[in-house]
């Protein structure tokens, strides 16, 4: 056991570090607004041209074949620079690790590409008004016609659907709960897209109405009645390493500490100890990359999402009123979404209780 | 960079555990002793040429883990960790004496003053245990018999090291025989464990456990490297910590967030399983009492957890 890097791990750090300390924007509008979000497109291609958008992929589509060790690295070192979250990062970690275990090649060619530049920008399209964290319990429908299948229903809490161009979502294609689902991609321009406004004003999610939208049979992901496997592996991945990576925690516990440099013991103590959880996250994960994640992911994702929390609760007690007026707000308010997203922390202990520890259902 | 257990490692902490497993009393307080100094078990960080296993803290954290999963009482840390300054090799049994309190004294074989550090004849007062596995004594020095070629600092850290590898080995059995209770137990005709404010309050257990863990491995890594180069001032090769530390030093900050990480995990993982058993819990009938107490001990001994939160904190901003 040891945590020290490679000679190569230590130059891919340095390389990463020196190119984000030359171009790092500075403080971007909301991607969740036109503005910002053409702004994130454009920071994202620039990011795509230094072949450090998608380190981890392949790079005959615009990565470096990182391995995880290097991509953790890659992280701390993006969120430590401030760089901004990802316009793309549906895409880049639900989708894209699906499409490269069950995409055909032809899938591959066409869409990674033009997702790490972020010249096609994917909003998933999972939950339903009436299945949020059950997916099981999807009703919306796709038809069987010639040459491929009519859409039909209602998705609601796309993130980024709002300006995205394309959506990948399940639909039922016959009345079995797991095995009656299929797995679609498709472009946005001919479905209704009603943004819904956030506790921040902000459109960062949509309600998308399907009245009959016509996709190819190219675009099905996986085989028909497979898109519940399919999505398990990705919804693995969006509680797993991908979605949040222990960098941006870090980074997040480093600037609080910043922040309590002056405040009074009991919220220097907080910020400590949140300094302490941000660092197990990071020990844990660097276990963790090496073995298969499995159950083990839904203990991450209630663990950084409370963590989350609780470092922007911190920031909210340590700036007062003055906080509005801060990124930490924003963060705050995102910070409060983490418990809700990507399976709610109930359905994860469930989880946990169930698989890791054995208890009836 | 590789931060996993090798196959070795884990094989000498599953020899500890097997047998413990079928020996250990943890009411017998030199329970299974002969069998572990069989094993090689207090010799372990000795120097092969001195007669030891030559292994590293790093090496050893499972199977002190496993000391802990089976609430072995006696001074298992304190002999670990003193054994390559004393010369101890085999069975015989070392007490630390920290600030007036030496645990577990009258079974020592010798008594190490860490303020020396020294070999010393000391008098001896019973004091009110609140583990009947870790019984201290406030002991007076009478004399110094020997001075050790020994940093008190590196002592005191590993044995911090050494108490909430323990700590994390409690909480994994306090959690398992929650886990089982709560199979087993059955109110309104449902196994409890059925419940989802049990199943909850188990699956915190789980993930406060499951992220402490690393921190103790990697303070680990950091006593070790801190024993071999004591005066690196930058600990990692992270790429981070590149600058002086603040405060205390790096080894002794990871050291602190070891023990709060781990003290905490360990009092939820007992305050969770003394919900969870219900009255039969808090009775003297049940085995649990021994890993109940263990917690408490544990929690207490190298600076308790709140000392060690004020510690860490001290560190990261220098006051």
């Amino acid at each position: 056991m040891d945590l020290d890097f490679t000679p190569a791990e230590q130059a891919f750090r340095a390389e990463v570090r020196d190119w984000l300390a030359d171009h790092v924007p500075s403080r971007l509008p909301s991607m969740d607004t036109r503005e910002g979000f053409e702004a994130h497109r454009e920071w994202e291609a620039l990011l795509a041209g230094a072949r450090l958008s998608v380190v981890s992929w392949p790079e005959e589509h615009g990565g470096r074949a990182a391995s995880p060790i290097e991509w953790l690295i890659f992280e701390e070192e993006y969120w430590a620079s401030g760089a901004p979250a990802r316009v793309s990062q549906n895409g880049i970690f639900l989708l894209a690790p699906t499409l490269f275990a069950f995409g055909t090649p032809a899938q591959q060619a066409r869409f990674l590409g033009r997702m790490a530049r972020a010249e096609d920008v994917w909003a998933q399209a999972w939950s339903e008004p009436e299945a949020g964290s059950d997916l099981a319990a999807l009703t919306s429908r796709a038809s069987r016609v010639d040459g491929g299948w009519l859409l039909h229903g209602r998705k609601t809490w796309s993130s980024r659907a709002a300006f995205a161009s394309h959506g990948f979502g399940l639909f039922r294609t016959s009345d079995t709960r797991h095995h009656g689902l299929t797995y679609f991609l498709f472009p946005l321009e001919d479905v209704t897209v009603r943004p819904i406004a956030q506790l921040d004003g902000t459109h960062g999610f949509a309600e998308l109405l399907f009245d009959g939208v016509f996709v190819p049979d190219d675009l099905v992901l996986g085989e028909p009645g497979q898109g519940w496997k399919i999505a398990m592996a990705t919804t693995s991945s969006e509680r797993g390493l991908t979605l949040r990576s222990p960098g941006r925690f870090l980074a997040t516990a480093e600037r609080l500490v910043a922040l309590a440099r002056d405040a009074d013991p009991a919220l220097r103590d907080r910020a400590a100890r949140c300094l302490i959880d941000a660092e197990a996250y990071r020990l844990h994960t660097f276990g963790a990359v090496r073995g298969e994640l499995g159950a083990t992911t839904s203990m991450g994702k209630v663990f950084w999402s409370e963590l989350d929390l609780r470092m922007h609760a911190l920031a909210m007690d340590l700036l007062g009123p003055a906080a509005a007026e801060t990124p930490w707000f924003d963060g705050y308010l995102f910070s409060l979404a983490g418990p809700i997203y990507a399976g709610t922390n109930e359905i994860q202990r469930n989880i946990i209780a169930e698989r890791v520890l054995g208890l009836p259902r | 960079m590789n931060f996993a257990f090798t196959a070795e490692q884990l094989g000498f902490a599953a020899a500890v555990r097997d047998v413990l497993r079928d020996r250990c009393d943890p009411s017998d307080r030199l329970s299974c002793w002969k069998e572990l100094a069989e094993l090689g078990l207090f010799g372990a960080l000795v120097p092969e040429e001195s007669g030891g296993l030559g292994l590293s803290l790093t090496d050893l954290v499972p199977a002190i883990e496993e000391t802990g999963r089976a609430a072995m009482p006696g001074p298992v840390v304190e002999t670990l960790v003193a054994g390559p300054y004393a010369g101890v090799v085999g069975a015989p049994r070392v007490s630390l004496l920290v600030d007036g309190l030496a645990l577990d004294a009258d079974l020592a074989d010798l008594i190490v003053d860490v303020a020396g550090p020294s070999i010393v004849s000391v008098r001896l007062e019973p004091r009110r245990a609140v583990d009947q596995g870790r019984q201290p004594f406030a002991a007076t020095v009478v004399d110094e018999l020997r001075v050790l070629e020994a940093p008190a600092a590196d002592l005191v850290r590993k044995a911090t090291v050494g108490v909430s590898a323990q700590l994390i080995g409690v909480a994994r059995e306090l959690l398992a025989r929650s886990v089982a209770y709560a199979k087993a137990r059955t109110q309104f005709g449902r196994p409890i464990g059925a419940f989802q404010a049990v199943k909850h309050q188990l699956a915190d257990v789980a993930i406060a456990v499951e992220f402490a863990a690393p921190l103790v491995y990697r303070a680990a890594l950091s006593a070790d490297n801190a024993a071999l180069s004591a005066d690196r001032a930058a600990y990692s090769a992270d790429g981070k910590d590149t600058g002086a530390p603040v405060g205390l030093s790096r080894p002794d900050r990871d050291v602190s967030a070891a023990k709060v990480a781990a003290g905490e995990a360990a009092a939820l993982a007992a305050r969770t399983a003394l919900q969870v058993h219900g009255a039969i819990g808090y009775t003297a009938e049940l085995d649990l009492r021994f890993w109940l107490a263990r917690t408490w001990s544990l929690s207490a001994a190298y600076g308790t957890t709140a000392e060690h939160r004020t510690r860490f904190r001290q560190a990261v901003f220098g006051s």
